[in-house]
């Protein structure tokens, strides 16, 4: 089974698929064996998460946060302006508004690392990530500890137990 | 004077031999290998599984992980040496290839029955653990720890 396949499944499961494609895949899943393992795993690790959500806590409020981003935004989008337009001006001119620029900035960046300077003499920093490179893994990391927990959400393939453990 | 240069190239060569000996002995990786059941059942399946230490417990009791119970079915320590590989074998059914990449970068793979199940590339600096886990049939699940111990 490829990935896009494996995708679909997971899709199917969510149920995001059009009419068309979740008949297809109901039709996969009713010749392949592979399929339905992948669905079977799918659905117990949803069930699995259900009330383990691993809470990621900002250091700010979500206003705050998504403020940053968008403040962020327009200052990209102010800077591109300038570059294309700053031939046109002239040097007080340029040194003027990049201190306009630079002292929100750096406001801003002495905010973000007294944020992370306090995050990290905290007592539990942590981090989920989806590996890009292995789509059936996620990971979390606890800075705290130094320890690296990957779970591997792979189809089981045997029915007597574990094919790892005991 | 043939004698002495025999006897200089002899000396050379030893010492040689043993700086080489001692720097590769001292960048071994030193790790701990321990194999895992999570459950929700008050005992493990398997008498011989004893509960995990109290610093396992808690450092699974940090992670995202839903399980009360952990069991240790093995505990192996092990050396790597530097960009070399390791087989750690765990259970009868589960063994770890481990490779080292340079002084801190290391490879994983696990191996169940014979079969590939999972693959970790990653930095894992001193005193660092890297745990890959997986569920198992019914509600448990294994757990790889591996820890750097120097």
């Amino acid at each position: 089974m490829d990935y896009d396949t494996q995708l679909k499944v997971q899709t199917y499961l969510d149920g995001e698929l059009s009419p068309v494609e979740s008949r297809e895949i109901a039709n996969l899943l009713a010749r392949d064996r592979d399929a339905v393992a992948l669905l079977g795993e799918l659905r117990n690790t949803r069930q699995a998460l259900v009330g383990t959500e691993i809470g990621v806590l900002l250091p700010e409020s979500r206003e705050f946060f998504w403020s940053k981003i968008e403040r962020d935004i327009k200052f990209q989008e102010k800077r591109d302006a300038q570059s294309q337009a700053v031939s046109a001006f002239s040097l007080g001119d340029f040194f003027h508004s990049w201190r306009r620029l630079f002292v929100p900035a750096a406001a801003l960046s002495a905010l973000a690392l007294a944020a992370i300077m306090t995050l990290s003499s905290g007592s539990h920093v942590s981090l989920v990530e989806t590996a890009v490179a292995d789509p059936g893994a996620f990971t979390y990391h606890d800075f705290s500890t130094g320890t690296t927990l990957v779970w591997f959400s792979y189809p089981a393939e045997d029915n007597d137990n574990s094919s790892v453990a005991k | 004077m043939k004698r002495t240069t025999l006897v200089l190239c002899g000396v050379v060569f030893l010492l040689i031999q043993t700086l080489s000996a001692v720097s590769v002995h001292a960048a071994d990786m030193q790790l701990e290998a321990v194999l895992v059941w999570g459950t929700n059942e008050q005992k493990s399946p398997d008498p011989k599984h004893k509960p995990v230490g109290a610093d396992v417990k808690t450092q699974l009791q940090q992670l995202p992980l839903k399980w009360t119970n952990y069991f240790e079915v093995n505990r192996v320590k092990f050396t790597v040496p530097p960009s070399g590989a390791n087989k750690v074998p765990l259970s009868e059914k589960c063994q770890l290839d481990v490779k080292t990449h340079g002084e801190d970068k290391i490879e994983v793979v696990v191996f169940g029955k014979g079969k590939q199940v999972a693959t970790r590339n990653q930095e894992l600096p001193k005193h660092g653990t890297l745990i890959l886990g997986g569920d198992s049939p019914g509600t448990n699940c294994w757990l790889a720890i591996i820890k750097r111990v120097e």
